[in-house]
């Protein structure tokens, strides 16, 4: 299995650059996920790699083969679109079968190899049905069992659960997850989904105004955000903004306006004495004592029942709101005044992103 | 609403149906018609004006030549047509605005300054008076029908089809031969029919171009109306009308099929 490179890629419209130049190596094997907000250039990242779009500057790779000029139609890849763009007028073998049929492969062997990917995705005995008469979760699959039927290099996924709904959608990540491991194709997956990012993904690139802005891990991203748009954007997050006081080797302090001592914690890149910054503390690490206890005091607004856990939003003397996350047997607090803590380790100083620095939210 | 007014409703509707359709569905009794004259209605019913049009060497040498244009004229428009469409489809901004205005020009255009431009270029290129040169006339006028039904079944295809279909390895033409075609195929035979019925009764460039072998029906009609008034012409507008409402019936029939197996893409005729 190849795997996938760009080297300096970018893409403008004009004067709209949509894509900086972005360079990224997808390993072979790996299941990659570009995750970010409409307009972040995920999905631009995706066609050109596809070939629908000709890039401005810059390589695609697959191994060691310069596709950059190549048609789509030359690159070997499996694609998986939004609304799965089956063929509305060929059944569902006539729809897996097309990639064969292109490629001229004989006819016995189109009729193996469309039955045994149609096992794959448990599609068994469906081959003659029309496509109008599936369900979402059917059409997905036969998406799938079309692109994975030619073999290709590389699986290029484009938001593929994003028409159904929340149950399906579950059962598809798992059908995905479990197709990656059997096959192992290099996979590049696009998403607005955090969830669905976290479940599939072997590493994620978190993608802002059309440029990557961190990659890595799940775990490793969630635990070390560079800047307040990642942490906001991969898990829940309290952020809290202030002015950066003082930066030591081991950490930094951060002014709230409206609270009395400055906030510490561990300090993320590129954290300036005199900047603005935002002290990240995730709503599980959020500990709420009764109002005599160290901390800072504050006053419970609200309690939603989540099940296993409850969320608890309570508001500082600074006038942000803060949320906890704990478990709900514990019940609620017993007095509306309490005390916000979180043990020293979890507090985390991190940078704005860069255009957005200097203004407040 | 109150039985008064939806009675009067009714009755505004059939008077606007009546006058719309009547004056053309009166051929068909006076064509039945036994008496040497035109007369509505008709004294007793005959096919003896039928046998007469039907043994009439120029009355059937003008259906053929109709039939022929017709057939020639269509697949010209279809090709020329449906490849305007979809160039069209790809043009943005001004080009696209220019071109197929320029597309639709002839439903604008009147008919008579057609004629006679075409006339002019057509005679000295030794067209005039012959099948090809009709065809030709005629194409001019059928090919906006073609590239409006085409346009809109094309607007209608998820353009994600097409790129599937190249990322899973088919060439431009397997592209457009399985999946664009099939597509646009109730576009197709909206064109078709409605190009063939313009050049069935097309009569005032035909008029221009015909000459004496390629007379068609319509010009036969008009030239036969000017000197006699025989139940004759009365069998000739009807057979007219007969094809047309065929050509119709057909299109109405072929896109319910077409919509019930595919009831996805919206067929649009």
């Amino acid at each position: 299995m190849p795997s996938l490179s760009f080297r300096a890629l970018s893409k403008q419209f004009g004067s709209t650059t949509v894509l900086h130049p972005t360079t990224l190596a997808v390993t072979a094997g790996e299941f990659l996920t570009l995750l970010g907000p409409s307009g972040s250039g995920k999905t631009t990242l995706l066609s050109l790699a596809a070939g629908h779009l000709a890039p401005t500057s810059g390589r695609i790779l697959i191994g060691t083969r310069d596709v950059t000029e190549l048609p789509p139609r030359l690159r070997n890849i499996g694609m998986v679109f939004q609304d799965y763009a089956l063929f509305p007028h060929l059944s569902v073998f006539e729809n897996v079968a097309y990639g064969l049929r292109a490629r001229h492969c004989r006819r016995a062997d189109i009729a193996r190899r469309v039955r045994a990917v149609l096992a794959t995705v448990q599609l068994e005995g469906y081959d003659q049905r029309a496509i109008p008469q599936l369900s979402g979760g059917q059409r997905q699959r036969v998406a799938l069992a079309r692109a994975l039927v030619i073999e290709p290099d590389v699986l290029l996924l484009d938001e593929p659960l994003g028409a159904l709904d929340r149950q399906l959608r579950r059962q598809v990540q798992l059908e995905i997850r479990r197709l990656h491991r059997k096959f192992g194709h290099t996979t590049v997956f696009v998403t607005h989904d955090q969830e669905e990012a976290l479940v599939l993904s072997d590493r994620i690139a978190i993608m802002r105004a059309g440029q990557i802005e961190q990659i890595g891990t799940a775990e490793s991203l969630y635990e070390g955000p560079i800047n307040t748009f990642v942490a906001g954007f991969l898990g829940d997050s309290n952020l809290i903004e202030g002015t950066v006081r003082a930066v030591a080797q081991d950490g930094a302090e951060l002014a709230v306006p409206g609270l009395d001592a400055p906030l510490r914690g561990i300090a993320g890149p590129g954290v300036i004495i005199g900047e603005h910054a935002a002290l990240l503390v995730r709503p599980e690490h959020v500990r709420l004592d009764e109002a005599l206890a160290p901390g800072l005091p504050a006053t419970v607004e609200e309690v939603v029942y989540l099940g296993d856990v409850a969320a608890i939003k309570s508001r500082l003397s600074s006038g942000g709101e803060i949320w906890c996350r704990r478990p709900a047997r514990l019940g609620r607090p017993l007095l509306e005044r309490v005390a916000i803590g979180w043990a020293a380790g979890d507090g985390r100083i991190l940078a704005l992103p860069p255009h957005t620095k200097g203004t407040s939210p | 609403m109150h039985r008064g007014s939806r009675a009067l409703l009714h009755g505004v509707v059939s008077l606007v149906l009546a006058f719309l359709v009547l004056p053309t569905l009166v051929v068909l009794p006076a064509s039945l018609n036994h008496a040497s004259f035109i007369q509505i209605p008709p004294s007793a019913l005959s096919a003896r004006w039928y046998r007469e049009f039907f043994a009439d060497p120029e009355w059937l040498a003008s259906l053929g030549s109709s039939l022929r244009v017709a057939v020639l004229a269509t697949s010209l428009s279809l090709v020329l047509g449906t490849s305007a469409a979809l160039g069209l489809e790809r043009l943005h901004g001004a080009w696209r605005a220019v071109l197929s205005g320029l597309f639709l020009a002839p439903l604008v255009v009147p008919a008579i300054v057609l004629a006679v431009a075409l006339y002019y270029v057509a005679r000295p290129l030794g067209l005039a008076g012959t099948t090809v040169g009709l065809a030709l006339g005629h194409t001019l006028m059928c090919l906006p029908y073609v590239v409006v039904n085409v346009g809109v079944s094309l607007q209608a295809l998820d353009p994600s089809l097409q790129r599937a279909a190249g990322g899973l390895g088919a060439g431009p033409w397997r592209v457009f031969r399985t999946v664009t075609l099939p597509s646009i195929a109730p576009g197709l035979a909206g064109g078709a029919v409605f190009a063939a019925i313009t050049s069935f009764d097309e009569l005032i460039v035909s008029i221009f171009l015909a000459g004496v072998r390629t007379q068609t029906l319509p010009v036969k009609l008009w030239e036969t109306i000017r000197v006699e008034f025989t139940p004759v012409v009365a069998v000739a507008a009807s057979v007219v009308v007969v094809i047309s409402l065929l050509g119709f019936l057909s299109l109405r029939l072929g896109s319910r099929r077409t919509s019930s197996a595919l009831t996805e893409p919206h067929a649009v005729t």
